[in-house]
């Protein structure tokens, strides 16, 4: 039986090299943001303003979350053909 | 097969070119991204925790410095307040008022001065600028403006007391 991953392992190398890169081109602007979160959440919190703290930090698990499962879309490339 | 005869053995025992092992692959770079993305989520997190349930100390009560005449008009002095090891200065302004503030730069901790007759306090690491008057931030790096004690004058004795929201706020910048 197919499935999602079978299909994108076949799908032509222009296809996967653009998705690899959307992919990766995702993942730095979700660390970009975190990198300013924390930077937000530990300069409010070292001026006694510390309500910013926990958004913050639900904000960057969020991303951190939404990186982990992108990574489900990282094309394989054609290693499962050859074991076959 | 005298080509193979000749190859030298560790050839053989690491059998990896060069460029096998300095290559990352953009799958592995991608986890990497991840990984570093987790311990981002993490700092958050221990910058949340810390804030919320392990605030720092307040100073209670009011705590004894010097005696006003040892400070004369432009002068500072620097004190630690008994059970912390914060470091303070204190300064005595041209106009006659009394200021005191953390000694530590809020950029990265260096010890700042007063420069005598400019009104502002100098962080010599990375030139930031502070109002000797209010603790604001006039120049530079610093995020924030100097955490400050409020000065109480009795006779001729200098006390110093937690700090006085009016004279410095102490809000954070995004």
């Amino acid at each position: 039986m197919s499935n999602f991953k079978d299909a994108q392992n076949k799908a032509h190398p222009n296809k996967t090299n653009t998705l690899m890169s959307a992919l990766i081109v995702i993942l730095i602007l979700n660390v970009s943001i975190q990198i300013w979160l924390l930077y937000t959440g530990l300069n409010n919190a070292l001026g006694k303003n510390k309500d910013v703290a926990l958004p913050a930090f639900i904000a960057s698990l969020v991303l951190f979350l939404i990186g982990f499962f992108w990574l489900y879309f990282l094309p394989m490339g054609y290693r499962e053909k050859k074991n076959k | 097969m005298s080509d193979q005869v000749n190859e030298p053995h560790w050839k053989r025992d690491f059998p990896i070119q060069r460029t096998e092992a300095t290559k990352v692959s953009r799958r592995d770079f991608a986890r990497f991204l991840c990984l570093v993305s987790g311990g981002l989520a993490t700092g958050s997190a221990y910058v949340a925790v810390k804030a919320n349930f392990f605030p720092p100390e307040e100073i209670k009560g009011e705590h004894f410095v010097c005696k006003a005449a040892g400070v004369p008009l432009g002068g500072t002095r620097s004190f630690v307040i008994e059970g912390s090891s914060i470091p303070y200065i204190l300064i005595h302004l041209e106009d006659g008022s009394w200021r005191a503030y953390e000694q530590k730069c809020t950029h990265l901790s260096c010890a700042v001065y007063y420069k005598p007759g400019s009104g502002q306090i100098v962080c010599p690491c990375h030139e930031g600028f502070f109002d000797a008057m209010t603790g604001e931030v006039l120049a530079g790096p610093p995020p924030r403006p100097l955490p400050a004690l409020e000065v109480v004058m009795r006779g001729e004795d200098v006390y110093v007391k937690a700090g006085n929201e009016g004279i410095a706020k102490n809000t954070g910048r995004m």
